[in-house]
């Protein structure tokens, strides 16, 4: 590999290719800047490429991201790696960043693959499908998701048995099983870091019963059960498969709880419940939707009557914290809560829960800046030197935050975040 | 000629396809006249169909494409680049919106929903027809912004633009510099106060050749368009000469007989007719307040810096692009709402953050030690009679970092809030929690059933059912009782109709899509940042000005913009010149001009939005919209009642 070193040079590295990051690349590149955007995984888009629908507005996600998807993939002034990660970057000077870039190998060249999916039909590897957040599996040969940009098949090169079936049907050959990582040493001006987060593991607390109770799932479970794209068309308890007609919200999953390590609050939970009840109350018409909460922190434009056009519309709203969940012999579930309002613990039965699992920091970036170490805050998110007057500043000039890498945002925040963030880089580079 | 057409029907992952028999609709289209390919899709929007249309208008020579999805508010200017990424000219696309006005308004009517859109569609191709390429136009766009407001968000959004090399006109009507923030003493998150912060902040924007700060400054007129905004802004004098004795300013400000009461401290001081807002507020040179001053001429006997022959001016500035950071108000409670105006020991929290900030060692307020304090939490938000639906975001954060503050500062201070739920989203939550740790009591109550506020013999009395402790009823008697105000749009917000900026349901100004452009507003060149949008904090405040900032530099980082060219167009032998378009147009793009013996109507190509509301008043039939004419109109009329 090391005799094969690829060097480029840009104007602005962007760390991520979620929402924040997208964004961020897509205002320097139209104001003629050149950017390399790096996302370690297969398909640009983050998160927010696999919601449903978002709150408050009720636009479809896939309707607002493939667009701005499309528009980045296309630019002129943008570099996309997907599958690739940045190993380390170092300042050199003054807007002179030199990065090393890891390129993994898809096994697929991606200039030729047509997106055909025969390899995904030849293929006889099942595994979990992690787009579709193991609701459903997937091939080892296999396109990402149907909105996944690039739409490029890929080989899950470790769950592939190597049996060439794929290899064989592929009309356009495509597929290469000798292809290797790629180093790219990057030079950049300047850097942004838009790593978003990770979701709380709700194994963590065992009380609820993840894992062990088939029908306990998380949001974003959930959330791919109502997106467009989702497995079963309906929405499924993964126990029997029945169309659950009582689903409850467990809110502050993982958040404001010190006992799991998180005290803070995830900014977003409240909002995506409060939405996804809403969409289920549309799919289906005859099922009772209760949230369970510590306070409802509806707090953005248009987030208060949102909240209350859900009460409108029949959501239960119950104001109390779960303590803990059973699973009856049918596969129900029993919550023992405390009713504030009735000031008396209770239990109810639902076929269905849903836990509202918070915002995490990703820690991906924490090693790879080298010499000039980048600051993260007690919390674990990237630090903010200037939180007041300059958010997007971190603790290295020229290296910049955006979105959810700083802490939980929701996505009209990211955006103005990463807003934010290039409009300093900007700044940054045309002041030199 | 006849056109090769295409057309594109998607099924928006189900959105449509749910409700719209998709198949039915292109085989009921692809025999229409002109029609080379039809074809349905899972996404139209994706990267995959984009491309797929591409290969098609190239490889078939394609004349012109229709595209039934979504509303094109959310897709015109995809499908736009689609064609042109393709070679076509993209005004041979026509939009058939068949989600908003198909499958989600006919939702309870599967066949109708279907039918309703063939006709859409078969609309769309007889417009598409008739379609013809068009160039955009190309003005010139002037490297400079106007950012009215000199709060934080508009500060930072100056030095911003000023270091990317694009002048700015910062115009700030009051009289000094900082906004809202100046009049904060400690903030959360830094401990920084509001004053080292604006300190910072001014001291960099006038470090900055390329920024011209007007303060007493008011945009009286706006004329032009993006790219060439003319501004006139009225800036009234200080009548005080630039340096100043400080020595003997202090005496002038002690010799004014004047005493009116102090806005900057929310009214609980008071001040002079010459005044500053405190000792070292920028920029660094006290004003006198005209309207209350008497002439009386006492300050200008000791201080030789007075100047009562200063003059108002009138200043044009032309900009390219204009940033709004006008910001916010606090609400002010109605008279007897939770006892304001009752007692005088009722405040508001702005005023309460003012007392901490002025008091030093005792928390002492017209002459009374204060001990007790209770909140009110939510008070001018969260409405369910009132006009303010929306939460203002700000201010539990804010009331508990005060009564934190108080807490701090002062000794034995007990303090009691009455909320409606707390909502420390994200790290503010650790607030929360330091305020619980200190022993501050929390009560709570549903909307329904808000806390009531006694005043009896000077004393007050706020009583809860506190949902807390099952209901039960708890009655606290403060020495001082704060009204937990939110924030609302300013009360003088004239300057949105100087510059037609739309408002939201919550009044304050509206962006065009909350995810997709959030800093842009339906006026081409016009940006909105901070609070003036709609409530935030600081930080909030700030990311939206520098998304602001960037948005506006590339309005103008050019030098010149590309149009729509789908305007108005006059036939100049038919306009008799009645003025019924000039009156019907919004935008003032329509005006007489002499041609010859003739006077007629002139459209301003830079102006005018292609709203057609001057089409209809015409009564000589003389105006066109380009795109939209007659003969195009017509022709889907045809399409959709021959269905």
């Amino acid at each position: 590999m090391a005799e094969n070193i690829k060097t480029a040079n840009y104007d602005a590295l962007v760390i991520g290719a979620g929402i924040a990051g997208g964004e961020a690349a897509l205002n320097l590149a139209n104001n003629g800047f050149s950017v390399l955007l790096v996302e370690k995984d297969l398909s640009i888009g983050g998160k927010m490429i696999l919601l449903s629908k978002v709150f408050p507005t009720l636009d479809c996600a896939a309707c607002i991201t493939t667009p701005k998807m499309s528009e980045i993939s296309r630019h002129h002034g943008i570099t996309i790696f997907t599958g690739s990660e940045v190993q380390k970057v170092v300042k050199k000077s003054e807007n002179s960043f030199e990065a090393v870039v890891i390129k993994q190998p898809r096994y697929v060249v991606e200039d030729d693959c047509t997106a055909c999916q025969l390899c995904e039909q030849a293929c006889p590897v099942v595994v979990k499908d992690q787009y579709q957040y193991n609701l459903v599996g997937r091939k080892a040969a296999f396109i990402p998701f149907s909105i996944a940009s690039p739409r490029v098949a890929a080989i899950d090169i470790e769950n592939c048995t190597l049996c060439g079936a794929c290899e064989k049907v592929c009309p356009t050959k495509c597929i290469d099983f000798t292809m290797e990582a790629e180093e790219y040493h990057i030079t950049a001006g300047a850097v942004i870091v838009a790593t978003g987060f990770r979701l709380f593991d709700p194994l963590k607390i065992p009380r609820y019963g993840y894992g062990q109770y088939k029908n306990v799932l998380t949001s974003m479970e959930m959330e791919r059960q109502l997106a467009p794209t989702r497995p079963f068309n309906t929405v499924l308890r993964p126990g029997d498969g029945k169309v659950p007609d009582k689903i409850a919200y467990v809110l502050c999953t993982g958040s404001r709880d010190a006992t799991v390590g998180n005290p803070i609050c995830s900014q977003i939970c409240c909002m995506y419940s409060i939405k996804q009840a809403q969409l289920l109350m549309g799919s289906l018409p005859m099922a009772d939707v209760t949230i369970y909460y510590i306070n409802i922190r509806s707090f953005g434009k248009g987030f208060e009557e949102f909240y209350e056009q859900a009460k409108g519309m029949g959501v239960n709203f119950i104001k109390g914290k779960i303590g803990k969940i059973t699973e009856k012999e049918n596969g129900n579930l029993i919550l023992r809560y405390e009713d504030i309002n009735e000031n008396k613990l209770k239990e109810s039965e639902h076929d269905m829960v849903v836990l509202s699992v918070g915002v995490l920091p990703n820690t991906d970036a924490a090693g790879i800046f080298r010499e000039q170490k980048l600051e993260f805050d007690h919390l674990n998110f990237v630090g903010q030197k200037d939180p007041l007057a300059s958010p997007a500043e971190t603790n290295i000039k020229g290296v910049f935050v955006a979105g959810t890498a700083s802490g939980p945002m929701d996505i009209p925040d990211s955006i103005l975040s990463a807003g934010a963030a290039s409009s300093e880089a900007m700044r940054y580079l045309i002041r030199k | 000629m006849n056109k090769k057409l295409g057309v594109y029907i998607c099924h928006c992952g189900g959105n449509i396809s749910d409700y719209i028999d998709v198949e039915k609709v292109k085989a009921a289209v692809a025999g229409e006249d002109g029609v080379y390919l039809a074809k349905t899709t899972m996404f139209a929007c994706s990267d995959a169909t984009q491309k797929e249309m591409v290969e098609d208008i190239r490889s078939n020579n394609l004349d012109g494409i229709v595209v039934a999805s979504c509303s094109p508010k959310l897709h015109l200017l995809t499908f736009r680049a689609v064609s042109e990424r393709a070679l076509l000219n993209k005004y041979n696309y026509v939009h058939a919106n068949i989600r908003e006005q198909g499958s989600w308004a006919h939702s309870d009517d599967k066949a109708g929903a279907t039918e309703k859109a063939v006709s859409l569609v078969k609309a769309a191709i007889a417009k598409v027809r008739l379609a013809r390429s068009l160039d955009p136009i190309i003005i010139p766009s002037k490297k400079a912004v106007a950012i009215i407001g000199a709060g934080v968000a508009g500060m930072r959004a100056a030095i911003e633009l000023a270091d990317m090399g694009c002048p700015v006109t910062l115009v700030e009507r009051e009289y000094f510099v900082g906004g809202r923030v100046a009049q904060w003493d400690v903030m959360f998150t830094t401990n920084q106060t509001g004053k080292e912060l604006v300190t910072r902040l001014y001291n960099e924007v006038i470090a900055r050749d390329n920024i011209t700060l007007l303060t007493g400054a008011e945009v009286v007129a706006n004329s032009g368009s993006i790219g060439d905004f003319t501004l006139k802004i009225k800036v009234t004098p200080r009548y005080m000469k630039e340096k100043c004795d400080q020595n003997n300013l202090l005496k002038a400000i002690e010799a004014c007989p004047v005493v009116v009461p102090d806005d900057f401290n929310f009214n609980i001081t008071s001040r002079k007719a010459i005044y500053h807002n405190f000792p070292g507020e920028f920029p660094q040179y006290p004003v006198i307040d005209i309207k209350n001053c008497t002439r009386c001429g006492e300050c200008e006997k000791i201080c030789s810096s007075v100047d009562f022959s200063q003059q108002e001016q009138t200043v044009e500035v032309h900009v390219g692009s204009v940033v709004m950071a006008t910001g916010f108000d606090p609400y002010t409670p109605a008279e007897g709402e939770f006892g304001y105006k009752l007692s005088d020991f009722v405040v508001t929290l702005p005023q309460f953050k003012r007392l901490t900030d002025i008091n030093k060692d005792n928390l002492v307020y017209n002459g009374r030690e204060i001990r007790n304090i209770a909140y009110i939490y939510c008070v001018g938000s969260r409405q369910s009679e009132g006009d303010n639906k929306y939460c203002s975001r700000y201010c539990c954060t804010s009331a508990i970092h005060a009564s934190l503050e108080a807490r701090n500062k002062f000794r034995n201070v007990n303090n009691f809030h009455f909320t409606r739920g707390i909502r420390t989203y994200g790290k503010q939550e650790l607030l929360y929690a330091e305020s619980l740790r200190k022993g501050d009591v929390y009560l709570q109550a549903y909307e329904e059933n808000p806390p009531l506020v006694e005043v009896k013999d000077g004393q007050i009395t706020v009583t809860i059912n506190d949902i807390m402790t099952g209901g039960r009823e708890i009655s606290v008697i403060p020495d001082l009782l704060v009204l937990v105000t939110g924030m609302v749009p300013r009360a003088d917000n004239s300057i949105a109709s100087k510059f037609k900026l739309p408002k939201g349901r919550d009044s304050f100004f509206n962006e065009i899509h909350m995810k997709l452009r959030p800093v842009e507003t339906v006026i081409d060149g016009v940006t909105i940042s901070g609070a003036c949008q709609g409530p935030k904090n600081i930080t909030e405040s700030v990311n939206s000005a520098l998304s602001a900032a960037a948005k506006s530099y590339s309005f103008v980082n050019k030098g010149e913009l590309a149009l729509e060219p789908i305007i108005a167009g006059i036939d100049k032998d038919l306009c008799t010149w009645c003025g019924e378009c000039e009156k019907a147009c919004p935008f003032d793009a329509i005006k007489k001009e002499k041609q010859g013996e003739k006077e007629i109507a002139v459209i301003n190509n830079s102006v005018c939005k292609g709203c057609g509301m001057c089409l209809p008043v015409c009564p000589v039939n003389a105006i066109n919209l380009i795109a939209f004419s007659d003969r195009e109109i017509e022709s889907m009329i045809d399409a959709l009642v021959s269905v």
